[in-house]
């Protein structure tokens, strides 16, 4: 369950819905009673649409994930809000490189356009490198057609370094990616 | 053992030498009986400069990549020259069926007699012809920031230098920044 989400743009917040600060916004360790959370965004197709993942139609598959994935992941955090309840999940990934790691973020339908992946894409960026060995770059990949990621990575202070042609399989087709970074020597916006 | 050497090109030659004809290059697959040849590059330092490896200074753990991985890899070729070995190419597989690494490395004798080149756009060609029906897309190279001359061989072979991938990959103690160049499979392959 990795990347990307908001496929919203900042344009369609409505009148009144107040952008969030970045303090607002927290990351905390996953647990098992998370499940039902969970469901709110893992059971939403929009959600899953540029996903690799099929949007979930029950608990079962999705505790499984949780117990499977997400418990044992060195690094893969609940976004939560002012209740404490997650309302969707950051994760940064190993690949084959120790200096690297891959971004993925995912968020409700409910709290699109109000800024919280920006906030959360920008608490991860501000702490993993601490508290990850080794690590000196944080890398995303989004497809050419979701501006929305982008803008959210764009946003966070990542660098847009190259489209990768024909990158990558998602849902059975192969995409350009927009490659991201942000490096420990970056400086995180704001 | 991937990537990359000839610090020297062609527009190197000086004017007035002739260009160097280049025996008949050919790729076949290798076989432990290579070793010795292999030697002649793998202990070389300056060939394993930009390269993951550190010089082999015995046969014996080189009889091991041999055994271990060149012979089981699904892509990996030698590069003959008149018969003898003298480097290696190589597609690997990604995480993903689209998408393979492109690899090379060349004895330091035959850099700047465009060798390289030749060996890069056959070996494109044969791993499309091969692996296109199993979905292959995309062939990739990344380049060391520093290694200019396989950065121009990327491109005489006809790859899109798509950008710099900063402190991407782990190399003898340092983060380095790479280049990404790709090649599709709907690329027109040069000359």
């Amino acid at each position: 369950m990795e990347a990307t989400a908001t496929p919203s743009t900042q344009e369609e917040v409505k009148p009144g819905t107040a952008k969030v600060t970045v303090a607002e916004v927290t990351l905390r360790k996953f647990e098992v009673s998370d499940v039902d959370a969970m469901m709110a965004w893992a059971s939403d197709p929009q959600v899953a649409a540029p996903c690799r993942w099929d949007a979930y139609e029950s608990t079962e598959p999705l505790l499984a994930f949780i117990r499977d994935v997400v418990l044992p992941h060195p690094w893969f955090r609940a976004i939560c809000l002012e209740s404490g309840r997650p309302v969707g999940a950051v994760s940064v990934s190993p690949t084959g490189d120790p200096c690297r790691a891959e971004l993925g973020y995912v968020l409700a339908r409910a709290h699109w356009g109000r800024g919280v992946a920006t906030a959360a894409v920008k608490r991860t960026v501000a702490t993993v490198f601490a508290e990850v060995q080794r690590l000196e770059r944080v890398e995303a990949l989004v497809d050419v057609a979701n501006p929305a990621s982008q803008r959210v990575l764009e946003k966070a202070g990542f660098t847009r370094e190259a489209v990768l042609r024909k990158y990558s399989a998602v849902k059975g087709i192969v995409r350009d990616m927009v490659m991201f970074s942000f490096i420990d020597t970056d400086p995180v916006p704001e | 053992m991937e990537a990359t050497a000839t610090p020297r090109t062609q527009e190197e030659v000086k004017a007035g030498t002739a260009k160097v004809t280049v025996g008949e290059v050919t790729l076949r697959k290798f076989e432990l009986s290579d070793v010795d040849a292999m030697m002649a590059w793998a202990s070389d330092p300056e060939v394993a400069a930009f390269c993951r490896w550190e010089p082999y200074e015995s046969t014996k753990p080189l009889l091991a990549f041999l055994r271990d991985t060149v012979l089981p890899h699904p892509w990996f070729r030698a590069i003959c020259v008149s018969g003898a070995v003298v480097g290696a190419v190589s597609v690997s597989p990604t995480s993903e069926r689209c998408r393979r690494e492109l690899g090379y490395v060349l004895a330091r004798a035959h850099w700047g007699k465009g060798v390289a080149t030749a060996v890069v756009r056959r070996a494109l060609r044969d791993v499309f012809a091969d692996l296109e029906p199993e979905g292959l897309r995309r062939v990739e190279a990344l380049v060391d920031v520093g290694n200019l001359a396989s950065q121009r061989l990327a491109e005489k072979a006809g790859f899109r230098r798509e950008g710099v991938l900063r402190r991407h990959y782990w190399h003898k103690g340092r983060a380095r920044d790479m280049v990404m160049y790709s090649f599709l499979s709907d690329d027109p392959l040069p000359e």
